[in-house]
């Protein structure tokens, strides 16, 4: 007999381990207008709230001596309950991670201090003190004006202020349902655990059909717009990019991860971006490319999982550049992303990456809570095993089919740049008047073809528009 | 079973160098790493902080054999994930990629540590890579904290910079180019570091390569000597404003010993982290839970060579707060010297201890970051089950004692940081 509920499960006895992902199809997409930041909320006051049977402080006290952990992670799409204990607690532990969602508290003190943690951190935090999150966040914005993805996913400020515990309470009710959820668990369970649990759940989730939202395709930006927050910071956080339809499940994807990560695999130095503007002319720490949501997990240079979205962007991250530097930064990201493109990426490129990917994704998925979360992703992307998929297709590849695709999905204009920065009109006015921006080297020994090429950088065109580029300051984010 | 459950084997090869082969159930794959025993606590000379961790960019350069490009290209071929990080003790060099290509990665990882070449061109742009990673840092008002915390607390020993090092010296580094050579020379010798490969092998194959690949790797002659930090004598303070809206931020920090898996103090101030100041204290509940007047809390200490500081970090809801939940702190401390803990929270905490170990053993990579730190610290793969037993044995009276040794007024530095801004609406002035 199946299981009453969708199940993803992945036992193995060897581990000491047990990873519970419990996921539901709900997400920031579905927040009411003028609530945003509910289904944030909604989650918080899951993982961080208590049972009916146990304060939030009790709940902890309880972890305690298992050293157990319960999370949750809340994305557009996708809103996640981690659990995670040692096999010799799973009777204890069970218990309680069933009990946050079939029981949970709803206590108004907790939820006074999470919507203020919440608020704090958009108004203390993002706006004020994380200037690459920042970058990111108003990337994401502009990308997806007047759409369901313009948000941010903790909500905004006077959403957040507005939210009221029956809201929240209601909208558990109505989205975190036995038809949305998705049972993960990998581990050293007994398979008995998994039967039983997903029993529990299918009887005490509320049951409803909700349409899912429609995510349409969101606006095509116009040439190059720029939105420039000005706020004090010792460099410029930049990051570019434009939304697009594809997700994993797309034919192109496989080919197009090669070329990505020939342009800018995250935190290596195989990329163009980071030999070309780290490696050869020290502009900053790190220059990367991505073509799906990213979040690296930690410390490690590896995505965390369970982000799966219907819409993708692809994006460009330069990380903070001296001021002075910051439009010649821009420029060299643009001219090389359009080299790569004019150029395309030459055979032995392609192979090399190519036997990169071939090891390098299998590193992705090393823990088994890991291999849990990408096969959840697989399945909510409507594909097989994503990461055996890789495995399967990249031997059958060629460099004409990842150039191909590359020139068919990629491009270096029509695009949004997010930059926090100093002084706004210093970094916009060049741009804007397609003026040279020159760059200021304070070492010596700059390449004399890498100096060649910055003539050529400092002058690449841009098609900057006037109408939608603009100065904000921080206070006008992510306030409604 | 001990607390560490994989079997480790250890040779020292005649240059001086210690290798150590974990087999670990990760089909496949292998974790290689050499730790460097020296970081940012080695930086003796002044004008010259931050020079490890820049250093440690500098190991990506290339070699007569391998330049820069042909490294990295091998890498990327192995479908590798290679990188570094420095810290106050120790720089370390991890690759994981499949186990098949461990002969490769030895030529490699050998090759730079006997035979790195970079000219002074190289060398100037990643000294810029390098402010580039304190300018991304530096949007962060816990990053200044620590900074003015330390530098305050500490007048003669390293550890009174920061692992990136003052921004001064980080602007001066493209002059220092001789400096980096004679660093190299120093330092990345075979007596201070330790190769460490965990994964899908045989260890005899592991000391195999291990021999002929660093086996011709020469011993070094410098020794230096570490300043000795003096007693602190009297509280020192620094209050800092932060142009940029922030919750106001209370930082206390107490000298404490250096590391050790035998004495007493260290473990007992570990048990007194998470007795004290975890979210599961009566004082996180207190401040964070229940009246809500701050919305973090954390203390503990880092794992030093040396002796550093025991650091309790609150983020207070107002600035008009901060007395309170200062208040409260020092009442908590005063708790913990006049008075013995809970036996039973004494006793959860221990438990909590070993199964936190035990639950992140959970793939090649992690297995052997965890050995790496306390091989940095001890040299002493075995070192975890001194520490456990250690803790273990400490008793509630033990936990009296060190509290009354460390939380003392005359050994504490406090540092706050409150937003440039006049005071916000509704709050007292």
């Amino acid at each position: 007999m199946g299981s009453p509920i969708s199940t993803t499960l992945l036992p193995s006895s060897l581990s000491p381990i047990v990873s519970f992902r419990i996921l539901f199809r709900a997400g920031s997409v579905d927040d009411p207008r003028g609530r945003e930041g509910m289904t944030y909320l909604t989650t918080a006051m899951l993982a961080q709230g208590g049972t009916r049977s146990l304060t939030y402080a009790e709940l902890l006290e309880a972890l305690y001596p298992m050293a157990a952990r319960i999370d949750a992670q809340a994305d557009k799409e996708v809103v996640v309950l981690l659990g995670e204990c040692h096999r010799d607690h799973l009777q204890r532990f069970v218990p309680l991670l069933r009990d946050i969602l079939l029981r949970p508290r709803f206590d108004p003190a907790d939820f006074a201090r999470l919507r203020d943690e919440a608020v704090n951190y958009l108004e203390k935090q993002l706006r004020a003190n994380d200037d690459e999150a920042l970058g990111k966040a108003v990337l994401q914005s502009a990308l997806y004006e007047a759409h369901p993805y313009g948000k941010p996913n903790v909500g905004t400020v006077q959403g957040l202020k507005a939210l009221k515990l029956d809201e929240v309470i209601a909208h558990f009710k109505a989205h975190f349902t036995r038809e949305s959820v998705d049972l993960g668990i990998a581990g050293g369970y007994p398979e008995q655990l998994a039967v039983d649990l997903a029993k529990e759940l299918a009887a005490g989730l509320p049951s409803r059909s909700t349409e899912r939202v429609t995510v349409s395709e969101p606006r095509l930006p116009r040439g190059i717009e720029i939105v420039a927050v000005e706020k004090p910071c010792i460099a410029t956080a930049l990051s570019i990019g434009f939304a697009t339809s594809l997700t994993r499940a797309h034919e192109d994807w496989i080919p197009l991860l090669v070329a990505n990560s020939c342009l800018g695999e995250h935190r290596t130095f195989n990329g163009v971006l980071m030999n070309e503007l780290r490696g050869k002319r020290g502009l900053n720490y790190g220059d990367y490319s991505y073509l799906e949501h990213f979040i690296q997990e930690g410390g490690s240079t590896f995505p965390v999982t369970n982000i799966p979205r219907r819409r993708q962007y692809f994006s460009i991250w330069l990380r903070p550049v001296p001021h002075r530097n910051a439009p010649f930064a821009l420029r060299g990201a643009l001219y090389f992303l359009d080299r790569t493109l004019r150029q395309g990426i030459p055979e032995a490129d392609f192979e090399a990456t190519r036997s990169f990917l071939k090891t390098y994704s299998r590193l992705w998925a090393q823990s088994l809570d890991q291999r849990l979360g990408y096969l959840q992703d697989s399945k909510i992307y409507g594909i097989a095993d994503y990461l055996e998929t890789i495995q399967r297709r990249l031997p059958e590849l060629t460099c004409e089919e990842v150039n191909a695709a590359m020139r068919r999905h990629l491009r270096a204009t029509d695009l949004v740049v997010a930059a926090v920065t100093q002084d706004a009109d210093a970094f916009l006015d060049p741009l804007l008047a397609g003026a040279p921006t020159s760059v200021t080297y304070d070492t010596e020994g700059t390449l004399p073809e890498v100096l060649q090429e910055d003539r050529a950088i400092e002058r690449f065109p841009l098609q900057v528009s006037r109408e939608k580029s603009r100065k904000v300051t921080p206070e006008e984010l992510f306030e409604t | 079973m001990g607390i560490f459950p994989f079997p480790f084997q250890q040779r020292v090869l005649a240059n001086g160098l210690q290798v150590v082969a974990v087999p670990f159930d990760s089909p496949g794959l292998a974790a290689h790493w050499i730790i460097v025993r020296v970081g940012s606590r080695n930086e003796i000379e002044p004008g010259l902080s931050g020079f490890a961790h820049f250093f440690e960019h500098m190991m990506f350069r290339g070699t007569p054999r391998y330049p820069e490009d042909r490294y990295h290209a091998a890498l990327k071929r192995l479908g590798a994930d290679s990188n570094a990080f420095t810290s106050d003790d120790l720089t370390a060099y991890h690759t994981l990629a499949a186990a098949e290509s461990l002969p490769e990665i030895m030529d490699l990882e050998s090759d730079r540590f006997m035979n790195l070449r970079y000219e002074r061109e190289a060398f100037q742009k990643e000294a810029r890579a390098v402010l580039g990673e304190y300018n991304k840092n530096f949007s962060f008002p816990e990053v200044m904290i620590e900074e003015k915390l330390f530098e305050t607390a500490f007048r003669v020993h390293p550890y009174q910079h920061t692992t990136m090092g003052f921004l001064r010296d980080i602007e001066d580094m493209p002059n220092q180019y001789d400096y980096s050579l004679s660093f190299y020379d120093r330092y990345y010798r075979p007596e201070h570091c330790i190769l460490l490969v965990v994964g899908d092998i045989e260890s005899d194959e592991v000391f195999a390569l291990a021999e002929k690949h660093y086996g011709p790797w020469k011993r070094g002659i410098t020794q230096i000597r570490i300043p000795q930090e003096p007693p602190q004598v009297e509280q020192r303070q620094v209050a800092l404003s932060w142009q940029n809206p922030t919750l106001p931020i209370l930082t206390l920090g107490y000298h404490v010993p250096a590391f050790s898996t035998r004495a007493r103090e260290m473990p007992a101030l570990d048990l007194i982290s998470r007795i004290t100041f975890s979210d599961t204290s009566p004082l996180y509940r207190r401040l964070v839970l229940e009246e809500q007047i701050a919305e973090s809390l954390v203390g503990g200490a880092g794992d030093h060579r040396d002796p550093t500081l025991f650091v309790i970090q609150t983020h207070a809801k107002a600035r008009a707060l901060l007395g309170r939940v200062r208040e409260a702190i020092e009442s908590s401390l005063r708790e913990l010297r006049e008075s013995r803990v809970d036996e039973a929270r004494l006793q959860a905490t221990k438990s909590h201890l070993r199964y936190a170990f035990a639950m992140r053993l959970d793939s090649a990579d992690s297995v052997a970051s965890i050995l790496a730190h306390i091989l940095q610290l001890t040299a002493d793969p075995g070192g975890y089950e001194e520490l456990y037993a250690t803790y273990d044995s400490l008793s509630a009276e033990d936990l009296q004692a060190v509290a009354r040794q460390v939380f003392r007024d005359e050994n504490r530095t406090v540092v706050t940081l409150t937003a440039a801004e006049v005071p916000q609406e509704g709050e007292a002035t």
